[in-house]
């Protein structure tokens, strides 16, 4: 009996933070999207990680939920934020000029994924996306992920640290001076 | 304990890559841009978590670590460009960057 | 014999091909000796198979299908075409004849080739296209040695196609001319209209018998059928052989060089008619009728190219027109059923035309090219070698004894007073009647051109060559036809002594109706001599001594000038319907229709690039939607297939 209402509270729990971590989810995506100033759109962008690093949590994935704080929110987040105070401010009207070609293909065709995906989840929904089991409790500990990192998918890890690589010296190379003497004809007003 | 099935969880990541989709669209500042995509990684992200609990499958989880780290780079590349094309002067509109115009 | 045979085919082809492919790289004169030897080589081939035959000991059957024993060689390379209906099999091959027949052809055509394409290689000395000249006078020889050479009909059509088409090419050598373009034209497009009738008779015979083999003709047919047959062989007859009416294209060919009339248009592809009715004289016989039509054609033109002739002023155009009332004569032979003396008129005038033809020539050349024989008075006096062979050869063509002419023509005449009916009295006196229009008008050109003082305009502009009257090619080859032309007709005096009816006996007997008795054959002899006589007298009389007057009778003249109207006849049918017809069709479908589609074509695919170019907007903004929704396509895609 106890072990019922214990279960049957924690189950409400869960709905509840999943529901509260899914609306601020959609919220923050919304705000990314709409703000003109860049830099809120930044800042909404962070709520939308620790949104979902909760819901990482929900789903046992502990080791990728403070990996997402650490690395996403920690470190992309500050990047923008540095790249976007370098920038300036610049104010851009997001939904100007009314309704293009451009805009109305856009959001059908955003429209279209949408409702596909809801309808490929319904589909198969009947099929294997039941309720799930248990999980033993060392799934998504760090020391598990690390195993399985480092021994089924090694390719994988190797061939990322080579991306990051690539990506370092490409962003120095953008990032760079330009060399003297080549001439700016582009220039135009901010 | 038990909540949302997987599939509840595919339809917020749904939801989200729509979002992130019309941003990437709609918007022409670079910088909006590349966050909207990275709404989009990020709802790739939650997927593969929800399905690596789904089917007791660690790769998932993995994988979406490797998904993080190419993303990082890729947003660092983004925004070396945005960086030079600061320096150069130029606007910072996707739309006036069409020398590709036919 | 069947080496020669394809010896004799295969020089002269061997000729063009080895000009063809040297091109410039030759001496222009190179290609004429080239030609010249490979022609000479052809009659050697002719002289060995004539002997293979002459050799042979005995008759051979040589699977014509019918039983009578012939002479000669059938010799096939390969099977050419083949088709299979039912049972029944359609096969032609690759053949080659060489029966007495084909042998006298070869050598007229090899022999009397060789000799002017000799006197080509002096006439065409120092034009620019020597080489194009040379390319097609060998292969006109190897087209004119494949008609008479084929092993069957469709062979035979082959090489009768081809001659038209060197005739063509020939004719309008000088292509800068406008008048010679139009006159190949015309040469074509009538003897077209000749092998559209061989082709007609062809598909009867294909349609009944299953098979073109010279057997064939000799294969019961109902009798609309084989008259058919026999109408669409005489067409072909006709319109290759310049007779009435397909005649009108003959005298426009002059325009062509002097030794391209020699050749094709007197001594070899005019007579190729003559050779066809003989060769396929077996459904002739069958069809009487048309046979005798045939000689009827051949009297009557025999009688309108010779009223013709009396008021050209052109030089070759009379002999044109001589060669077409010769051919005439020919007509009349062999559609009476005399198909050896037929024959032997087409030898002897192959002889002394074409002396005729290069006598003219050597005058032409001489005096800065002047055809015009009103200008041209007492040529004589400066080219004496060239008036002796003229006057032999126009003896020769009157008939007047000891020359050729007169054991042939006289021949044909008599063979028609040996039908004994009215039609044959009628071909009788048009052969007598002939005989004195040819007297006059030859010797009216002889007297206007040779004897006498010469013009002031001959004595301005002739020119001789190096101190003689012409290079020694071309006056060797004049004097070897003269040669002929006077002492070739001892071969055969039908009363006393016929080697040549007997040797083309095997191939081409003569009918029965048609043999003349001695007596027939020395009344008409004498009184084919007199007319001739008495033409020359009247010719000397009016154009030498200018003691009679000719009767104005200016429609007559008016109606001879214009050729008897049949060029006026077959402008009005013929050409100017089909001329409005082909205007009417250009205007309303070429021009908008068919020219258009390429500028159209061009057009809609300018449109269509500049409709794809909408989408190259520049904007990453478009492409990245692009790329959505396509992704949302592929997505549906799984969806509706999963």
């Amino acid at each position: 009996m106890n072990a019922l209402v214990v279960a049957s509270v924690g189950n409400g729990l869960v709905w509840i933070v999943w529901v509260v971590a899914g609306f601020s989810l959609l919220a923050s995506g919304v705000a990314v999207v709409s703000f003109s100033n860049p830099f809120y759109s930044a800042l909404a962008l962070i709520g939308n990680l620790a949104s979902l690093a909760v819901m990482y949590l929900l789903l046992s994935a502990e080791f990728v939920a403070a990996a997402q704080v650490l690395v996403y929110a920690g470190a992309v987040m500050v990047m923008f934020l540095f790249v976007i105070a370098y920038v300036g401010p610049r104010r851009e009207e997001a939904w100007s000029g009314g309704p293009t070609w451009q805009s109305v293909g856009a959001v059908l065709a955003a429209g279209a994924l949408l409702v596909e995906i809801v309808v490929a989840v319904g589909l198969q929904a009947s099929g294997h996306l039941g309720s799930d089991g248990k999980v033993g409790p060392a799934f998504g500990t760090p020391a598990w992920i690390g195993r399985v990192f480092l021994t089924d998918h090694l390719l994988a890890f190797e061939i990322t640290s080579v991306v990051l690589l690539i990506a370092a010296v490409g962003g120095v190379i953008l990032g760079s001076h330009a060399r003297r003497g080549v001439p700016n004809p582009e220039a135009s007003t901010r | 304990m038990s909540g949302p099935g997987v599939a509840w969880y595919i339809a917020i990541a749904g939801f989200l890559f729509g979002i992130g989709a019309l941003g990437v669209l709609i918007r022409r500042n670079p910088l909006i841009v590349l966050l909207s995509l990275e709404l989009m990684l990020n709802s790739a992200n939650l997927a593969l978590i929800a399905f690596a609990r789904h089917f007791h499958n660690g790769a998932g989880q993995v994988f979406a670590l490797a998904v993080m780290a190419v993303a990082a780079s890729e947003v660092c590349v983004g925004l070396g460009l945005v960086v030079a094309l600061n320096r150069k002067r130029l606007r910072l509109d996707v739309d006036s960057l069409s020398e590709l115009r036919g | 014999m069947t080496g020669g045979a394809w010896l004799c085919l295969a020089a002269p082809l061997g000729g063009t091909i080895a000009i063809l492919l040297c091109g410039t790289r030759i001496p222009r004169a190179a290609a004429g000796w080239i030609s010249t030897s490979s022609v000479a080589v052809a009659f050697a081939g002719a002289i060995w198979a004539f002997f293979g035959v002459h050799s042979q000991s005995r008759p051979q059957i040589i699977g014509f299908g019918n039983a009578l024993p012939q002479r000669g060689e059938l010799t096939t390379a390969w099977t050419w075409l083949q088709s299979a209906t039912g049972h029944h099999v359609f096969s032609v091959g690759l053949q080659l004849l060489v029966d007495p027949l084909s042998a006298v052809m070869m050598l007229i055509v090899s022999g009397v080739g060789m000799l002017i394409v000799l006197y080509s290689v002096g006439y065409m000395d120092g034009d620019d296209e020597e080489r194009r000249y040379f390319a097609y006078i060998s292969f006109f020889v190897f087209s004119m040695l494949l008609l008479v050479e084929g092993g069957n009909l469709l062979l035979l059509l082959v090489g009768w196609g081809l001659v038209g088409l060197s005739s063509y090419l020939l004719i309008g050598f000088w292509h800068e001319r406008p008048s010679a373009v139009q006159a190949a034209k015309k040469a074509f497009v009538m003897n077209a209209v000749g092998d559209a009738t061989m082709a007609l008779a062809f598909f009867i015979l294909i349609a009944h018998t299953h098979s073109l083999s010279f057997g064939v003709l000799s294969v019961h047919l109902s009798s609309t059928e084989t008259s058919l047959v026999a109408l669409g062989l005489l067409g072909g007859a006709v319109a290759k052989s310049a007779q009435i009416p397909l005649q009108t294209w003959l005298p426009d060919a002059m325009e062509g060089p002097t030794p391209v009339s020699a050749l094709i248009h007197a001594a070899t592809m005019v007579t190729a008619g003559v050779y066809l009715i003989a060769r396929t004289h077996a459904i002739f016989e069958q069809a009487r009728t048309v046979e005798l039509i045939a000689a009827g054609t051949g009297a009557l033109t025999l009688l309108v190219a010779g009223l013709i002739a009396l008021v050209q002023t052109d030089i070759k155009r009379v002999i044109a027109y001589s060669t077409m009332s010769q051919i005439g004569y020919m007509f009349l032979g062999v559609g009476v059923g005399a198909y050896s003396a037929g024959m032997f008129h087409l030898l002897t005038h192959a002889f002394f035309k074409a002396l005729l033809f290069m006598a003219a020539g050597l005058v032409i050349h001489a005096v800065a090219n002047e055809q015009d024989i009103r200008k041209l008075r007492g040529v004589g006096k400066l080219m004496p070698f060239t008036k002796w062979c003229f006057l032999a050869g126009a003896l020769a063509l009157v008939g007047i004894p000891p020359f050729s002419g007169f054991f042939s023509k006289d021949s044909i005449v008599a063979s028609a007073a040996a039908l004994g009916t009215w039609y044959g009295w009628i071909f009788w006196v048009c052969g007598v009647l002939g005989a004195l229009l040819t007297g006059l008008y030859t010797f009216r050109l002889w007297f206007l051109v040779f004897p006498g003082e010469p013009s002031p305009f001959v004595r301005e502009h002739y020119h001789d060559h190096h101190g003689r009257e012409g290079a020694w090619t071309m006056l060797v080859p004049v004097g070897i036809l003269a040669l002929l032309a006077t002492f070739g007709g001892w071969l055969q005096w039908a009363p006393k002594w016929h080697p040549f009816t007997s040797w083309l006996a095997p191939a081409a007997p003569t009918l029965a109706a048609a043999a003349p008795t001695s007596t027939q054959e020395y009344f008409t002899s004498a009184a084919t001599v007199i007319a001739g006589l008495a033409g020359i007298a009247i010719a000397w009389a009016v154009y030498s001594e200018q003691r009679l007057a000719i009767p104005a009778a200016p429609f007559l003249r008016r109606t001879f000038e214009h050729k008897f109207w049949f060029d006026e006849l077959y402008d009005a049918v013929f050409y100017r319907p089909a001329a409005a017809l082909a205007g009417v069709l250009f205007r309303e479908f070429e021009e908008p229709v068919v020219l258009q589609t390429g500028p159209d074509l061009g057009e809609t695919t300018l449109a269509a690039g500049d409709l794809m170019r909408r989408i190259q907007t520049g904007l990453l903004r478009t492409y990245v939607l692009f790329l959505a929704g396509g992704a949302a396509a592929v997505v549906l895609a799984f969806l509706i297939v999963r």
